[in-house]
């Protein structure tokens, strides 16, 4: 079915019409960079922007996302779903979990395969997990085409941080065999942050981002240095204990016990029921969202007894309170895996569809200080829905490589390119007041910078003007805790549980106060501007270079000349 | 930041230390920037050359 006759290495970039593809356990996207700029989430067929990844096969005709999961209550046996982490992996390291409900993975020579019923008749085949993925990526192209107009070809796919290159390799060449070039994969939480700084309104700086990519099966929480526009991942955590199900179990179970109130029936004990119960217990989670009350409502759910029921967020967010509480320990077991603190973190960015749950938007605000930027649709209102970042990052990277020659992002995306050495301190200058010990650092180029690196800022001179002395120096954060007077006897690291206890309890027991402070390091040159006038300013730059050589600039802002000096590469 | 009375550098500046050892660590090799970089570093060139391009 693969467009043949392209070259071997795809399409060539003038005949490229490439899309983002988002591809998840539980949902898929798909977007496109229009002609100015914007980003289109594209609908399938069905009308739906999250394609649930879902197949199913009924007399030999195929259904895909929103279709085939309603599949999953009358025909579960031939409905392959939560396939995407079984790509590239032998039968021994996957997960079956999330398929008890739907067709049940088996080993098949050293990969996946799944025992369906997809042609008309009753004849079983076996389809290995490789050509599932493909006929998803057909069905994919198939609404990309239908939509653009165009035989759609190439992509740039999003990838979890934790994939192996052999994972990558089959999920390039499952793409490969629905007609589609990947162009490059790419990691999500990477993706959903430039979602968000490709956005005009957003000023290219130096930050620490957590990404919290929360979906169905799974929640992946990233700690992101941006630099420049530049993004290096400093620590990642994986997690399959909490996420999207586990709420959706919790609703499963407040209903199932309902109901068993009423008729002494568990509905959970029949699959079918079970099915149901599963499908309905989503939407109201979806529901619960978006509003404070939501029903649940299920035809015949077991034994021909309908059943109705309504909840509201409050009573929602107290029974989930433990998957909730868990979310928060992922993203704070991450951010001290990065060695940082949560002050050092400037934003938070949830992604994913559990992402639109108000509860864990405000529990991450209460984490970290006021400063830190909340992406997300209940906390913000310019935040783009979560569900959709990582393809929209995906459609992005893919209009900003598509002309290039495969051979181009081959070089570009080498590790020889891409492995560089970052700093381990922050450089900045050092305002000296009449005490020479003590300084005010103004940081220039952040820690955890890549090289080579070229930053400046403008600094005032003293009020009467006259020569000015620039001290370069290396400077390191550190978290300064000041205990209160009356100091309880806890240690101190006891700050995130204040923070969920009442509001009588921290009455008793006030805060202590966290503050970030700069830890003046090495001294690495000194340079002096003479002359300058009252009120002006000075601008130093600073020009790291890839062998740690720096080069400083100093000079009176409107001045010509100024001040230049090297230090060697150590 | 008032320059002390007998600071003395050769043409203003002194230069005192190297940047300690840094860390080797991986770029995510996506977005706009990204790609100027790695355009800079197949080319070698530097950042003002680039600017004049």
């Amino acid at each position: 079915m693969a467009a043949e006759g392209a070259s071997a290495g795809g399409p060539a970039p003038d005949e490229r019409h490439a899309i983002g593809i988002s591809f998840g356990n539980s949902n898929s996207s798909i977007a496109v960079t229009m002609a100015d700029d914007k980003v289109e989430v594209i609908a399938n067929e069905d009308g739906d922007r999250q394609i649930p990844s879902i197949l199913s096969y009924v007399d030999g005709e195929e259904y895909n996302g929103q279709q085939a999961r309603q599949q999953l209550i009358r025909n579960s046996k031939n409905t392959v779903a939560c396939f995407r982490d079984f790509l590239g992996q032998d039968f021994k390291s996957i997960d079956p979990t999330h398929c008890h409900a739907s067709a049940h993975p088996q080993a098949h020579n050293d990969t996946v395969a799944f025992t369906i019923k997809d042609k008309a008749g009753d004849e079983e085949s076996t389809v290995t997990i490789s050509e599932i993925a493909t006929r998803q990526f057909r069905r994919l192209k198939q609404s990309a085409s239908h939509f653009t107009g165009k035989d759609v070809n190439s992509a740039v796919i999003t990838i979890p941080t934790n994939f192996s290159e052999k994972q990558n390799e089959a999920l390039t060449k499952a793409a490969k065999d629905a007609g589609i070039e990947t162009l490059q994969l790419i990691r999500e939480p990477v993706a959903a942050l430039l979602a968000y700084d490709a956005r005009p309104e957003t000023k290219v700086s130096d930050k620490n981002v957590v990404v919290a990519d929360l979906g169905g099966t799974r929640s992946d929480v990233a700690v992101i240095a941006s630099r420049g526009g530049m993004y290096t991942i400093l620590a990642t955590a994986h997690d399959y204990e909490f996420a999207g199900v586990h709420l959706d179990k919790v609703l499963q179970d407040h209903f199932a016990k309902e109901f068993i109130k009423w008729n002494s029936i568990d509905p959970r004990e029949n699959a079918r029921s079970l099915a149901k119960l599963k499908l309905e217990s989503e939407a109201t989670k979806k529901a619960l969202s978006i509003g404070t009350n939501a029903n649940f409502s299920v035809e015949s759910l077991a034994e021909g007894i309908d059943f109705t029921s309504t909840i509201n967020r409050l009573r929602y967010e107290t029974i989930a309170r433990k998957v909730l509480d868990g979310f928060n320990r992922l993203v704070e077991g991450v951010v001290k895996k990065a060695g940082l603190d949560v002050l050092d973190i400037d934003e938070v960015i949830l992604s994913g569809g559990t992402s639109h749950t108000p509860k864990i938007a405000s529990n991450f605000g209460s984490i970290f200080p006021e400063t830190t930027k909340i992406f997300a649709p209940s906390t913000s209102a310019t935040a783009i829905n979560p569900s959709e970042l990582q393809v929209r990052g995906a459609a992005l990277q893919a209009s900003l490589i598509q002309e290039y020659e495969s051979e181009d992002i081959e070089q570009s995306t080498h590790p020889a390119v891409t492995t560089v050495k970052h700093l381990t301190n922050a450089i900045g200058v050092l305002a000296i007041s009449d005490d020479s010990h003590k300084g005010i650092f103004t940081p220039i180029v952040s820690a955890e910078t890549a090289v080579p690196a070229r930053r400046s800022i403008h600094i005032p001179v003293p009020k009467e003007g006259g020569d000015v002395l620039i001290k370069i120096v290396e400077g390191g954060s550190h978290i300064k805790v000041t205990k209160p007077e009356s100091a309880p006897t806890t240690n101190g690291k006891k700050e995130s549980d204040d923070s969920e206890d009442s509001d009588e309890d921290s009455d008793e027991e006030p805060e202590e106060q966290r503050e970030k402070v700069w830890k003046v390091g090495n001294v690495l040159a000194e340079a002096a501007v003479k002359g300058t006038k009252k009120g002006g300013q000075v601008e130093v730059m600073i020009n790291v270079a890839v062998d740690l050589a720096v080069t400083v600039t100093a000079r009176e802002v409107g001045e010509k000349g100024g001040v230049r000096g090297n230090l060697s590469a150590p | 930041p008032v320059l002390p009375e007998g600071w003395a550098g050769e043409k203003d500046f002194k230069a005192v230390a190297h940047l300690s050892p840094a860390t080797q660590r991986t770029i995510e090799p996506v977005g706009p920037h990204f790609l100027a970089h790695a355009r800079r570093a197949r080319h070698k060139r530097t950042f003002s050359e680039d600017d004049r391009i």
